[in-house]
Order: C-alpha cells, then structure tokens, then sequence
C-alpha cells in the first residue's frame, strides 16, 4: 500500500517538518495547488492561512482511498478545517473496502 | 494590586486554559462538532479582560487582560472562517478515477502519479504546516 500527502508547502518546509509525523508517506508539495486543482479539492470559502504562506489558496482537508486500477473507493471531505477526518474512521474505511480486495 | 489586576489574571486564566484545551482536543483529531461552549468561555474571558481595564490596571497588571482578550477573541474568529467548500462540480467522487498529477517530493524529486497503478493507495490532503 502507497500512502501520499498534498500540502501546499514548499519541498524545503516539508523536509523540515516531516520528522513531527513519523510517517514513511511520499509527501508531495503542491505550492501552485496543480494536484489540488486536479482533484477539485480546492477550498473557496476563506483563505485562512498565515499572511506569510505563499499560496494563494488552500486545499480542503481530505483523505481518499484509491483502488490499484486508479479509482476511487472512499473520500472524507472536511467541511470545516478544525474537524480533521478521525483516524478512527479512516482505519474502518480501510478495512471496509481493503480487506474485500486480493492482491 | 489593583483592582483590575487580579480580574485580569482569572480572564487570562481562563483564555489560555481554554485555549490549551482547544489545541490538545485538536491535536487528538477529537475537537467537537459543536463548538459553541468553546466560544462562549473564549469571549467571556476576553469580555473580564475588557473589565480588567475598566477596573483598572497597572503597567505589568494589563498585560493578561491583552492576552486573554487577543486569546478570547482569535480562536472565535478562526471558528467562524473554517467552512471549507469545493466547487460541487469539480470536486473527485467515489467511483471517479483519479486524475494523472506530478508533483515534487521533500527530496525534490517528481513523482508521478502512474507509479501508484496496481497499489492500494491512500491520498491525504491537508492544508499546510506553519
């Protein structure tokens, strides 16, 4: 299983940040929000980030689970920033729509 | 001590116990749904700081009013910004296949979407670090 993350942060920040995960994700900068455009995941209510942050938008917090031919088999949008996907659901899903799968 | 003063220090108090909170329910990934309680406490505490200086305040005394009323009045604000919306039409659904995307890695290094085919993959998008 391949594990990804998109952030709107540059390469440099997240090779600064990624020991606070512990986490052997790919993790993937997104600065431009290309990916974000992409998945249509782009947040367009208001832009929260810190005046500092150099993206001009930001992503909706999401998680997605896909299948080996590409498609997708679960998404958990967030509809509000503070409440994250519960790692409690997203470990359910997994197993829901994973364990059905033989590889 | 003025009278201020020890008023100040409750409302600082209270903000950054809340806000102390507030951070430690996130980090859990457990902050509630409703939040109302949260905002309620967070604007009274920033409400006695305003008292604080109505009362009166020393030099050093009125610094924890400012904090609690910073505090008490921040993490409201950010509650009453956070909707997220997508436009419905673009936004990727179950069923959708995912769209083919490059991107540079933390080494700096493109990585393509078509070396995921034939894996189980979990994608998660979040917001930035800062």
């Amino acid at each position: 299983m391949q594990v990804l993350t998109v952030s709107t942060d540059s390469p440099e920040d997240i090779a600064a940040e990624r020991h606070l995960h512990g986490l052997q994700a790919r993790m993937l900068s997104d600065v431009e929000l290309k990916v974000t455009d992409a998945f249509g995941l782009r947040n367009t209510g208001f832009h929260s980030a810190p005046l500092s942050h150099e993206s001009v938008a930001l992503p909706v917090p999401a998680t997605l689970l896909v299948d080996p031919e590409g498609r997708v088999l679960w998404l958990d949008l967030s509809k509000d920033y503070q409440r994250r996907s519960d790692p409690g659901v997203v470990l359910a899903a997994m197993q829901a729509h994973f364990d059905t799968l033989e590889l | 001590m003025k009278a201020g003063t020890k008023l100040g220090l409750v409302a600082c108090f209270l903000a950054m116990g809340t806000a102390a909170l507030w951070f430690y329910l996130t980090r859990q990934v457990s902050l509630p749904d409703d939040r109302t309680l949260f905002a309620i406490v967070l604007l009274a505490a920033a409400g006695l700081g305003v008292l604080a200086y109505i009362k009166g305040t020393g030099l050093v005394g009125g610094v924890p009013p400012a904090a609690a009323i910073v505090i008490g009045l921040f993490l409201p604000f950010t509650m009453s910004v956070s909707e997220q919306t997508v436009e419905a039409d673009r936004v990727i659904a179950v069923g959708d296949r995912v769209p083919r995307f490059s991107a540079r890695d933390a080494a700096g290094e493109i990585f393509d979407s078509d070396t995921l085919h034939g894996h189980l993959v979990l994608i998660k998008f979040f917001r930035a670090h800062w």
